[in-house]
């Protein structure tokens, strides 16, 4: 016997709706930091005097959601890992602004191979600037790996 | 030679090959301007006790390689988006290298698609990805 997570249902209830809402402040050692670590040589990048100075494009994945699920969520049958993440950057974060992320459940699916099924949620953060513009999206891709259930004798 | 136009860029060209620094000290300074500063990336004894093979070279600077590697191509280009899959983890003081090929482009919209792919030096395939960029007619 194995215990699924019911995918129409997650689907019906949690599916872009917003379910948490963080902020965030970039400074200019912040992002220097980030770059040159990345090994960014883009003197946007890594220079804060450049006219055109902002974070590097994939900043937004760091940002991190105060909760990873919305509440009411379903047990999760098995260990969640971090399968991959998606970066959209739409517009310049610059340092000193302050920015606002909302994440919802932007996607919920099922592959079943040999193994067993594996569950895939893809958890979507916006990232807006205090005029609402939207400077990116930062998706997460967690893989639950369903396990079977003990079975009573 | 940096590319600096869409027209320098050829189907099935490769990138230069990048080689990050995964030592203690870069990971160290990025998890703590990430805000991600914890001992699983930053102590290989920590991590090992938590049953990793070492200290973790997070996944979002794997993420950030790919974007560096990009620009150091092709500095004036402007990342659209990056997928990357996180494959199984690099391990923080081993070496790696990412290799990339252009598989699509789109000369009207000035788009390219490149694949990526960070190796270690086994020659395993540890993450891929695929970044869509925009370059100057």
């Amino acid at each position: 016997m194995t215990e699924t997570l019911n995918i129409d249902s997650i689907r019906t209830n949690f599916l872009n709706q917003d379910y948490d809402e963080r902020h965030f402040e970039l400074t200019p050692e912040q992002i220097v930091d980030y770059a040159e670590a990345c090994g960014e040589t883009a003197l946007r990048y890594t220079d804060p005097e450049h006219p055109d100075f902002q974070a590097p494009p994939t900043f937004a994945s760091s940002f991190q959601p105060g909760k990873r699920l919305p509440d009411g969520f379903p047990k999760l049958p098995g260990l969640g890992m971090d399968a991959g993440k998606a970066v959209s950057p739409k517009a310049p974060m610059r340092p000193g602004v302050p920015l606002v992320g909302r994440t919802h459940l932007h996607d919920v699916y099922a592959k079943t191979g040999r193994s067993g099924r594996m569950t895939f949620m893809v958890t979507r953060m916006e990232v807006y600037d205090p005029d609402q513009l939207l400077l990116a999206t930062a998706d997460t891709r967690i893989v639950i790996r369903e396990r079977p259930t003990k079975v009573a004798p | 030679m940096a590319v600096s136009s869409i027209r320098d860029v050829e189907f099935g060209a490769e990138l230069p090959v990048f080689e990050p620094d995964t030592g203690l000290a870069n990971v160290k300074r990025f998890v703590v301007a990430a805000g991600w500063n914890g001992p699983r990336f930053t102590d290989h004894e920590a991590a090992r006790k938590e049953g990793l093979p070492g200290a973790l070279v997070p996944g979002i600077l794997s993420q950030g390689y790919l974007a560096a590697m990009i620009h150091r191509w092709a500095p004036e280009a402007l990342i659209q988006n990056v997928d990357t899959v996180f494959r199984a983890p690099l391990i923080v003081d081993e070496p790696c290298s990412i290799s990339g090929v252009v598989t699509d482009i789109d000369e009207e919209a000035g788009r390219v698609e490149i694949d990526l792919t960070i190796t270690n030096a086994k020659g395993e395939t540890r993450v891929f990805g695929t970044a869509e960029v925009k370059l100057p007619a």
